[in-house]
């Protein structure tokens, strides 16, 4: 009786332990399927930052792109809301405020300047338009709105 | 029912397996033991209750438990089917261990200043082996149990937990100090200061591995020093580091080979067990034979002969999945393994915070290492250690620190995970 039900069972465990393993990992592809979705959705609407060089060029961890939801820190601290961690950037290197629709860059006098397209950032609030291209230590940004 | 068996949630397919293999069990010896059922029902909704747990309360990544909680299952099958009375135990065991497992990720999340107490860990492993050199009797050549009122304890598994930690404190600034001081210093001092801390650092990494040397514990002080390799792979500036500490582990093993009556015979029998088949290869041999019965789909539940194999319900219960499981149970085990370290490792790369990237790092490479050395020397990949197979071995000690690792790294990921979705919700 036992021996019967042990070969017919080990059968269906086998199976079963391989239906598991399956189901897990469809559940985690379809997790990471759904927050790569999300995160591209979100750029749709709000304006993001674009990487201009090539991302493999430097030997720092850098993203493609920034979405800028509301005002953020740029930098190389890992406070800031955008932190890259260029040798040539300042720790607290530059700022993008989010005003009524509207978006202003600020540098946080920094060692190295922060430049928008080509013409360095005073200390005080300067506009940013689509199109933009924001220089950060070694780093080409574009500046591109929804 | 039908809904049982859709793949959809995997917790249906674990349920299933639990039912099925208690089933089974129950049928197994002739006067049909009542208790059997009774723990069955116990395991299964203790799986069902925590896992619905940690999905309803966010608790971080999810997956893992699933995967713990199968290859637990499979445990408990496995020793019940050898003993029923360790079968017991080994429940019991679990029931403190999920108990553990809740404590250590809460009192993870309350607690701050983990990164902090470097000195307070050396001290408690220095304090550990000592208690063990004092009190501890010797099992099977190595000196590294205690008795405590009729239970037996292994202080090295915490000691693995300790020793994750002291890395973690030193690599978690990148200028990897130890002592702080004063900003004067800063000027002319710093070569001699960073020289000083990296020897104070390796001191304490090799004095530990050294104390298990010292009690014969070749498996565990491999792994110690396979995970301080690693994170040292990952986090060290300095190459030259690496090799230097490649160079000693290469020379001691060299040492050990050729000196040390132990590990030259462990690596003899690695090399050929039919020399002496029937004295010191008899552990290996038998597990060799009891993977080749099993064929593809195995003899089936309690229809093999693993209490064949010495030190079956420890360290060589991967034979006996394999014998009565067949190869595709024991590659199942080996993939449910791989999914745990693969989600250690997500979670590692996700988290920010430089301490909590070093502490999640350790514990996945401590179970992917233990795994790969166990199983590689049952199937005779590499010579035959010592340790326990992570949540299937029966173990008090094993089992347990094991569910305490895993509650860190639980702890660990809903950090990450709540970081993650706040970015995806468009804050910061």
């Amino acid at each position: 009786m036992f021996d019967i039900l042990s070969s017919l069972l080990k059968y269906i465990f086998i199976t079963i332990m391989y239906l598991f393993i399956f189901g897990v990992i469809r559940l985690i592809y379809l997790d990471i399927k759904s927050a790569s979705a999300q995160k591209f959705q979100i750029i749709k609407n709000t304006p993001y930052l674009k990487l201009i060089n090539i991302r493999e060029s430097f030997d720092f961890k850098i993203e493609e792109i920034y979405p800028i939801v509301k005002d953020v820190d740029i930098g190389r601290a890992v406070k800031n809301g955008i932190s890259i961690r260029d040798p040539y950037m300042s720790s607290k290197h530059a700022k993008i405020i989010s005003e009524g629709g509207k978006y202003y860059i600020k540098d946080y006098g920094s060692t190295n300047g922060t430049f928008v397209n080509g013409k360095p950032v005073k200390n005080a609030s300067q506009a940013l338009n689509d199109g933009d291209k924001i220089r950060i230590g070694q780093v080409d940004l574009l500046f591109v709105m929804a | 029912m039908l809904s049982l068996l859709s793949i959809k949630r995997p917790i249906n397919m674990l349920i299933l397996t639990n039912i099925l293999s208690f089933g089974l069990l129950f049928f197994f010896k002739k006067p049909y033991d009542n208790m059997v059922l009774l723990e069955g029902f116990m395991v299964t909704a203790l799986f069902c209750v925590t896992y619905f747990i940690i999905i309803k309360k966010n608790m971080g990544d999810e997956y893992l438990f699933l995967v713990v909680s199968m290859l637990t299952s499979l445990g408990v099958l496995m020793i019940h089917r050898l003993d029923g009375a360790l079968g017991l135990k080994q429940i019991m065991w679990l029931v403190i261990g999920i108990s553990l497992f809740f404590l250590s990720y809460f009192i993870y999340l309350k607690i701050k200043i983990w990164d902090r107490l470097m000195i307070y860990y050396f001290l408690a492993s220095i304090f550990l082996f000592l208690f063990t050199f004092i009190f501890g009797s010797n099992i099977n050549g190595s000196r590294n149990w205690i008795y405590i009122g009729g239970f037996s304890l292994q202080p090295s598994e915490v000691i693995k937990i300790l020793f994750v930690m002291i890395i973690a404190c030193y690599y978690k600034n990148s200028e990897q100090l130890i002592y702080k001081t004063k900003q004067r210093e800063l000027y002319w001092n710093i070569d001699k200061r960073l020289v000083r801390n990296k020897i104070v650092f390796f001191a304490m990494v090799y004095s530990n591995i050294g104390f298990l040397l010292l009690q014969k514990e070749w498996g565990t002080a491999l792994l110690m020093f396979l995970i301080c390799f690693m994170v040292l792979y990952v986090f060290e500036d300095d190459k030259k580091l690496i090799l230097l500490n490649a160079a000693a582990a290469a020379f001691g093993a060299l040492f050990g080979c050729m000196f040390v009556h132990h590990i030259k015979i462990r690596v003899d029998m690695w090399l050929d067990p039919w020399i002496d088949a029937s004295g010191k290869g008899y552990q290996i041999t038998q597990s060799l034979f009891a993977i080749g019965a099993g064929g593809f789909f195995g003899s089936g539940i309690g229809m093999g002969k693993p209490y064949l194999i010495p030190e079956v319900k420890t360290d060589f219960i991967f034979s006996a999945i394999c014998e009565e499981l067949g190869m595709f149970g024991g590659i199942a085990v080996i993939l449910l393994y791989f999914i745990m370290v693969y989600r250690g490792f997500k979670i590692t790369l996700y988290i920010k915070d430089r301490f909590k990237k070093l502490v999640s790092l350790g514990i996945t490479i401590m179970f992917g290492v233990q795994t790969f050395i166990i199983i590689g020397g049952v199937i005779k990949l590499i010579p035959l250690t010592g340790i326990t197979l992570p949540f299937i071995s029966y173990g008090g000690s094993s089992l347990t620190t094991g569910f305490i690792a895993l509650g860190l790294l639980q702890a660990l990921s809903k950090e990450c995970y709540s970081g993650e979705e706040a970015i995806l919700n468009g804050e910061e």
